[in-house]
């Protein structure tokens, strides 16, 4: 007798649902970058810098996907470099990074997800999707910093950067705060990315934006965005992604990821409000500006991220509001006095994601619920409650009773990663200014932008341009021959 | 013939337009233009930054014009681009030596 033979999709640890939300959720981050970002960013920066700006960060993504598939992933969620045990200091190094080592083979793009981030439950997927997950958060961030350098970074310069920067910068804070690393065992907490992604970039824009120098005067004179619809298509696009952002890390398709897409979305309008009321009636001219409101969205967006899932729905109102509040400050004032003052970060990264970011990830230290459960115990009536003597996994700050714990590990965090950040991109920059021959592109250059870097132009005009030749066939004869010959 | 040209505020097109045409002008070339004058500028807000833009926007119309008529198109346009208001414009003519309709070779008054 012969034996039937059922075929199936799914091993026995795949839930398709959970499957189906994270690839989801990575898509709607990677749409974030390409086209968000790109058309923000394009949109936003002077027209002579369109094509520049849009091609960094369709590199920048590619870049950081060939890094992370070749060895990332596991520097920032494989196993620690170190073996397991020690304190203090020893625990730190033990516990900074990931073991490097590609995910390419059909074993490891198949085999279920196994990552220190989250030893809870097991993952209900492979491999594969959870690395695209995370590499679409280490895409974001080196694009997040190119606003800061936009405007006179060489543009080989930035194609060498961005593999170091995420090695070195990104995968190391990514372990630490996510991969089961020192913070992590510690108890500091980032939900989606506040630390690791959004003040990790905004510090390290504006070292870099230091280094490099100014953008050139005129350009700092006359730089008015090129396109207010498209900055408000890549807005739009960043908010809605941020869907994916915030609510694929749960890693699971359950009740946390729910409330931590309503909170991002709470936060989020209440910070575009803020700021829009701030124009309205703090700012000179006293005018609402859809600029003004696209930033207030990011400080929201951004602050939220530490704290999604486990802030309740007011958490998230005072969330969006502190944020916003106290970055159109730093924006229209702080950026008045030194060193913010003396340095050209051309878009404000520093602002809307490096403060927003810090702010948001000490506000997890006052504002965490732990009614906010993001893995509940089995076995209980309520899902919400617990029982049995199994604790459901939530976060309890301040204001909640928590004590000053969860503040102290969150600030702890903040720390390193304002350092880290500074001190390794500063390093980073010197070696890429050494192998590339200097960070900028010649001042001669930088006065035509676009056409001098890349012959291209972000909106060609046909009548002015004549064919002389390149790829394909297009001297065939004038018309009337060709007529004859059809 | 004179080239009148004007230089009016862009929403005040449509009135000259139309008053050209009820006195029989049937052709007058239109482009934007920027430029200043008494009425200064404006102030521009990009991201909490602060521009001035001293170049105003507005229309340019140019028409050729046979002698005879030429003052009354210089009238007509003086009232209908009009508004009281300081950025109202100007308006002038020169004379023009030649003129030629390309379809038809015509020239002088025949090819206005």
């Amino acid at each position: 007798m012969i034996a039937t033979i059922a075929y199936s999709p799914y091993p026995s640890w795949l839930n398709p649902g959970d499957n189906t939300w994270q690839l989801v959720s990575a898509t709607l981050v990677g749409l974030m970058s390409l086209p968000g970002l790109v058309v923000l960013y394009g949109g936003i920066v002077q027209k002579k810098w369109a094509i520049n700006t849009m091609l960094m960060a369709f590199t920048g993504f590619s870049l950081v996907l060939i890094v992370w598939v070749l060895w990332g992933y596991n520097m920032g969620f494989g196993n620690p470099v170190g073996s397991a045990g020690g304190s203090g200091i020893m625990h730190f190094f033990r516990d900074m990074v990931g073991m490097p080592h590609p995910i390419t083979s059909h074993y490891a793009e198949q085999n279920q997800a196994v990552s220190g981030a989250q030893t809870l439950i097991p993952f209900h997927y492979p491999t594969a999707t959870l690395a695209y997950f995370q590499f679409v958060f280490a895409a974001i961030t080196p694009l997040l910093f190119l606003g800061s350098v936009i405007g006179r970074i060489k543009f080989k310069a930035w194609l060498l950067l961005v593999p170091l920067w995420c090695t070195f910068i990104y995968c190391v804070d990514a372990f630490l705060l996510w991969g089961g690393g020192y913070f992590a065992s510690e108890g500091a907490v980032d939900y989606s990315g506040g630390y690791v992604i959004h003040l990790s970039a905004g510090v390290s824009g504006f070292v870099a934006a230091w280094v490099l120098g100014p953008r050139l005067k005129r350009d700092r004179e006359h730089g008015v965005p090129n396109n207010l619809f498209m900055a408000a298509l890549g807005a739009g696009i960043l908010w809605l992604g941020w869907n994916g952002f915030n609510g694929g890390d749960t890693f699971y398709a359950g009740t946390d990821a729910a409330a931590a897409v309503l909170n991002t979305n709470v936060a989020t309008a209440t910070a575009l409000l803020t700021w829009l009321i701030m124009d309205m009636g703090f700012s000179k001219q006293k005018k609402p500006t859809l600029l003004g409101a696209i930033n207030g969205m990011i400080c929201g967006l951004v602050a939220i991220t530490p704290s999604a899932g486990w802030v309740d729905g007011y958490g998230a109102i005072i969330v969006g509001f502190v944020a916003s509040f106290v970055v159109w400050f730093a924006w229209n004032f702080l950026s008045k006095v030194r060193p913010f003052s003396k340095v050209d970060d051309a878009l404000g990264v520093i602002y809307t994601h490096g403060i927003a970011g810090l702010l948001g990830g000490l506000m997890v230290g006052f504002l965490a619920d732990p009614g906010m459960i993001e893995y509940g115990a089995s076995g209980t009536a309520s899902f919400a409650t617990g029982g049995g003597g199994v604790t459901p996994f939530s976060v309890n700050g301040l204001f909640y009773g928590g004590g000053f714990h969860q503040l102290w590990e969150q600030f702890r965090a903040a720390v390193w990663i304002i350092l880290f950040s500074a001190i390794g991109t500063f390093i980073l920059l010197q070696i890429v200014k050494f192998v590339c021959r200097g960070l900028r592109e010649p001042d001669e250059v930088l006065l035509i932008g676009d056409l001098a870097i890349h012959d291209e132009e972000v909106n060609p005009r046909e009548t002015f341009a004549e064919r002389i030749g390149g790829m394909g066939s297009y001297d065939m004869g004038d018309d009337a021959e060709m007529a004859e010959r059809r | 013939m004179k080239l009148v040209t004007a230089i009016i505020k862009p929403f005040k097109l449509d009135d000259v337009k139309d008053a050209l045409k009820k006195l029989g002008v049937q052709g007058l070339t239109v482009t934007e233009a920027q430029g200043f004058g008494r009425q200064g500028g404006h102030t521009e807000v990009y991201r909490g930054a602060e521009y001035t833009v001293d170049l105003v926007p507005k229309i340019r119309v140019d028409v050729v014009v046979d002698d005879a008529i030429a003052s009354d198109i210089v009238e007509t346009i003086v009232e209908a681009a009009k508004t009281g208001k300081i950025g109202d414009g100007k308006v002038w003519s020169v004379s023009v030596d030649e003129m030629v309709r390309i379809r038809t070779g015509e020239r002088g008054s025949d090819a206005i």
